[in-house]
């Protein structure tokens, strides 16, 4: 680690690792929507079918 | 997964920095840079490690809009781009991050005009990208989303343009996941990618994606730079 970076951390506590670490995320576990949320999409769209198609199935439990 | 106190701290100056962004953008002002004002304090040095994470995008009203950065942002971002080179084994995201950022600075900085291309400005690899799956590709794609800037071309955006519809398979599965900030990134794509199917109802999707998630400025930066490209009306 060049020695700017330790510089760096010793001024911020934020580590070279943190902010490689916000650069290249995991992708987060999906949330399904609930049904207003349905009812919010299909008020804003009238022409539009693809996103209200049935939802993804959701994994099992257990 | 509980975060360390170090990142908390990174998140929030990251937003701070996307809401400056995203006032520039609606407003087509001068974008500003919170608590860069004492660079060499710990709130300029957070600062200055929120703007890494943030990338191009801090410039993206000055792209988008053809206006010249203030000297003052244009130095924090200059001073970001040295203070954070990336490791030789970084994660191409990381590489592709830092080398958007150096195009930007080419691209708007007056005192890089002349500075070497070449090597020295080769694109990293890309072809992780061409092997992902459309999950991995879209995923990747939003988190590289300061790459989509109209008539900027790189490896890239040619991939986003060879698979068009899996980015659109992509949008659509970050939706139905409520991934909002994947969804505005894969939105943002999406608007500069000719052979969007139309049944996909982007611009609808997109302003859905802003309702749900825009409370998040890096979505509403995503979704407000979509709007500014849509409304220019131009592809990569």
């Amino acid at each position: 680690m060049p020695s700017t970076d330790k510089a760096f951390e010793d001024i911020t506590g934020v580590r070279s690792v943190d902010i490689e670490a916000a650069l290249d995320p995991a992708e987060p576990d999906g949330v399904y929507r609930d049904s207003r949320e349905c009812a919010a999409l299909a008020l804003l769209s009238a022409d539009t079918k693809l996103l209200l198609s049935p939802p993804t199935p959701r994994p099992k439990k257990g | 997964m509980e975060q360390s106190g170090a990142t908390t701290l990174l998140q929030g100056a990251v937003q701070d920095v996307a809401s400056d962004v995203v006032s520039a953008l609606r407003g087509g002002d001068h974008v500003r840079v919170s608590g860069a004002e004492a660079v060499d304090g710990p709130g300029g040095s957070l600062a200055l490690a929120a703007v890494r994470v943030l990338g191009a995008d801090l410039l993206l009203p000055h792209v988008l809009f053809r206006t010249p950065p203030a000297p003052e942002t244009l130095t924090v971002f200059r001073e970001t781009v040295e203070a954070f080179p990336p490791r030789a084994d970084a994660a191409p995201a990381v590489m592709w991050s830092h080398w958007a950022m150096r195009r930007t600075l080419r691209r708007l900085d007056p005192s890089q005009a002349g500075s070497p291309g070449g090597d020295a400005f080769a694109e990293p690899d890309a072809r992780w990208l061409d092997e992902a799956t459309w999950q991995v590709l879209t995923h990747q794609l939003a988190v590289l989303a300061p790459l989509a800037v109209p008539g900027e071309d790189c490896a890239v955006a040619r991939v986003a343009r060879r698979r068009t519809v899996d980015v659109a398979r992509g949008f659509v599965r970050a939706v139905r996941r409520r991934d909002w900030p994947q969804a505005a990134g894969a939105g943002r794509w999406l608007t500069l990618l000719d052979g969007v199917p139309d049944a996909l109802g982007l611009q609808t999707g997109l302003d859905f994606v802003e309702l749900m998630g825009g409370t998040d400025p890096r979505v509403a930066l995503q979704a407000q730079a979509a709007r500014v490209v849509r409304a220019a009306g131009a592809l990569v």
